[in-house]
């Protein structure tokens, strides 16, 4: 029976955290330094970038803009290129996260070439993933500079004033606050062990838990108290990171108190579904240093294919299918949307839906292959 | 728990790990108010019992009942019915000795008001009122134990389990140990199951004391009814002055004595079921023989001389230890 002697359990792992504060520091301290020193030391070529590209001149210069982008798809694969006839929807398509930019060559650019004028290709970039983003300009300074080698005219210093003007969709991220999603869900991670799994298996090493398995607590007692006092403490680890990160990199929560609730909501459901994970996988452990030992390797398998740190279309295919099912993807994606585009509720519903289930998933295993007895 | 029932009984019970079987068909009751004993070495399958009996884990075959619940179909009542000391320190480091005894009356769900009023009665008698509100991490591993003791019988229970309470406790702790279980014996009519390796503990506090070993009982009466049973159970040395070999012929054939042996020099070497009748006979058929002793002592039998006769060897043998590989090597699997 599922009474309220769960609050027991809850009461003793909050004291006991509470009076170990180093835990709650590392959860919050450890994923920013982190991830800031693996951030800014990862490299890496962007691949399969999606792009939408909207050609209105149709002249000898444009064509040969498209001719570029194309022997890009062709040969390094940096972008794949999609054709579409109004810029407007194409803009659109980008906000919905459909492609990562759109290339617009605007009616007049091959005349304004050729007249000596200065042309200008419009980039509407995703800039929230601001990876991606500056790749793509990288990829259409290289395409307009072929223009400029190859047509020599009279009029050749104005060919070199072929620029680029970008256009942003949303307030400009820069590379440090385009971690913070990923140091919350490290947080997360992190909190979620040291709160959950890892207590409960120290606990059992140290034979506490033999203490209160010869007592009348039920094992839903006994679960729902580590869940419940695990949550709590991971939560506040995951908030307290939001708002360090924007602090860190003087940002703010774009939407508003609704966008605040709907954050805490995503870290509370990834919370609880990541705690009911490592409980399921680890739980049944009989040594604290086989969770050390499986967390690190969770952590990298969960974490860096999550799009964190790096574009989830720079991977090969099979681990792109991995990150679909990666809650830690979806964790970071909804976060990344609500934080820096100020996205709504129906945005991100599908990686809620996608947490919520998983949540679900994980309770019922944690609960199916929690022992009740040694 | 009806009046009249055994705190404790075991039908057959059995646990079988695998192909190893480290309890074989247990039979034994405990009474109620009873201290029982559960004497063996380590590795002899009596913490299998406790674990089942604590329903810890569950049995392979036969029935086990404790406060009158079979630990199978009822564990939730048998839980809510015992206190439980385990072998190892399990008290919270991270709790107060009055936070590890509230807490876990709630865990019973005592109200708060029976927690405080019984948790400081029990942290007075096992002495640590003073130190109530300090971090059990400052304790020492004595005061720890009586923590856990206290903890253990905040709910009041039928029957209290203690798995090796004195086990790496120094001499003045396991005194105070022992002091504390004696208090409870005489000041309520709680059952106490004691398993311990220790000789002296189980003989100076238990009504009654199992032997095991092998996983099976393998005698089981009062410490004296124990001793009882060995054969030449108190064991004379005595020296005389002037013919040992006529006198060892002479004692030979007299009640009360078993063996007779030569001991190099004058003395002599005799076993008796009885030395406290056997001595007044042996002196008066020595005097009127015309030869005199010069000294004689008396040994009485141990526990240890017990447990040696029905195992063949002694509480200090321990098999190796077998480890799971998923388990870790920091945690041997206890039988």
């Amino acid at each position: 029976m599922f009474g309220l002697k769960f609050l027991a359990i809850m009461r003793r792992d909050l004291k006991k955290l509470s009076r170990n504060p180093i835990t709650l520091v590392s959860v919050i301290l450890m994923p920013i330094v982190y991830l800031v020193i693996i951030g800014n030391s990862f490299q890496g070529q962007l691949k399969h970038l999606p792009i939408v590209v909207v050609e209105q001149d149709h002249g000898l210069y444009a064509r040969r803009i498209v001719e570029q982008l194309l022997a890009l798809q062709a040969g390094p694969k940096t972008v794949d290129v999609t054709f579409e006839n109004d810029p407007g929807s194409a803009v659109d398509e980008v906000r919905d996260g459909l492609y990562k930019g759109v290339v617009v060559i605007p009616p007049d650019f091959s005349h304004d070439v050729a007249e000596g004028r200065i042309a200008q290709i419009g980039l509407f970039t995703d800039n929230v993933d601001s990876i991606s983003s500056q790749t793509l300009e990288g990829v259409l300074d290289q395409a307009a500079a072929t223009v400029r080698v190859a047509f020599v005219t009279a009029r050749e210093p104005k060919l070199n004033d072929i620029s680029l003007r970008p256009g942003w969709l949303f307030p400009y991220v820069d590379y440090d606050r385009s971690l913070i999603p990923g140091v919350i869900v490290m947080a997360i991670f992190m909190g979620s062990l040291m709160s959950g799994v890892f207590n409960w298996v120290m606990d059992k090493f140290m034979g506490v838990t033999e203490c209160y398995l010869v007592t009348p607590l039920s094992r839903w007692d006994i679960a729902g108290g580590i869940l419940a006092s695990g949550v709590t403490v991971t939560s506040i680890g995951g908030i307290l990171v939001l708002f360090l990160g924007l602090m860190i990199t003087r940002g703010k929560i774009l939407g508003g108190p609704m966008a605040l609730l709907m954050l805490i909501g995503i870290i509370v459901i990834s919370s609880a579904g990541l705690l009911a994970m490592t409980f399921s996988m680890l739980g049944r452990a009989g040594h604290p240093r086989l969770v050390g030992t499986f967390s690190g390797f969770l952590n990298v398998i969960l974490f860096f294919p999550s799009g964190a740190i790096y574009p989830v279309e720079s991977f090969p295919p099979w681990l792109r299918a991995f990150a679909h099912f990666n809650p830690e993807t979806h964790s970071v994606s909804a976060i990344k949307q609500i934080l820096f585009k100020g996205a709504d509720f129906s945005a991100v519903s599908g990686d809620i839906a996608f947490l919520l289930i998983f949540m679900v998933l994980m309770l019922i295993l944690a609960s199916v292959s929690f022992k009740r007895t040694l | 728990m009806e009046p009249d029932s055994p705190a404790i009984q075991t039908k057959d019970l059995t646990k079988r790990f695998g192909a190893f079987t480290a309890v074989d068909q247990v039979n034994f009751e405990v009474r109620r108010g009873e201290v029982f004993g559960l004497l063996g070495p380590n590795g002899a399958g009596k913490t299998t019992i406790v674990r089942m009996l604590t329903t810890l884990i569950v049995p392979s075959g036969g029935h086990a009942f404790v406060a009158g619940f079979d630990v199978a179909r009822y564990p939730r009542q048998v839980r809510e019915n015992i206190g439980v000391i385990p072998q190892a320190l399990t008290s919270d480091l991270d709790l107060t000795g009055w936070e590890n005894v509230d807490i876990y009356g709630e865990f019973f769900g005592l109200s708060r008001r029976e927690r405080r009023e019984r948790g400081h009665r029990l942290l007075h008698m096992v002495g640590l009122t003073e130190r109530a509100n300090d971090l059990v991490a400052t304790y020492s591993g004595g005061m720890r134990r009586r923590l856990e003791i206290a903890r253990g019988l905040i709910h009041s229970p039928d029957v209290l389990f203690l798995d090796e309470p004195t086990i790496g406790l120094d001499p003045q702790s396991r005194r105070a140990v022992w002091d504390l279980l004696e208090t409870l014996r005489k000041e309520s009519e709680i059952t106490i199951s004691l398993t311990t390796h220790y000789m002296d503990e189980a003989e100076s506090l238990c009504d009654r004391i199992a032997i095991v070993d092998g996983g099976k009982i393998i005698a089981l009466d009062t410490p004296v009814g124990l001793k009882s049973m060995v054969p030449g159970a108190d064991r004379i040395d005595l020296v005389v002055e002037k013919n040992p070999t006529a006198i060892a012929e002479m004692l030979k054939p007299m009640p009360y004595l078993r063996e007779v042996n030569l001991d190099g020099g004058n003395r002599l070497q005799l076993s008796s079921n009885d030395g406290a009748r056997a001595i007044p006979k042996i002196l008066e058929a020595i005097d009127a023989a015309g030869d005199h002793v010069t000294s004689i002592t008396v040994q009485k039998l141990s526990l240890e001389d017990v447990f040696i006769h029905f195992t063949g060897r002694t509480l200090r043998d321990e098999p190796a230890k077998k480890v799971s590989l998923f388990v870790g090597a920091g945690m041997p699997q206890q039988r």
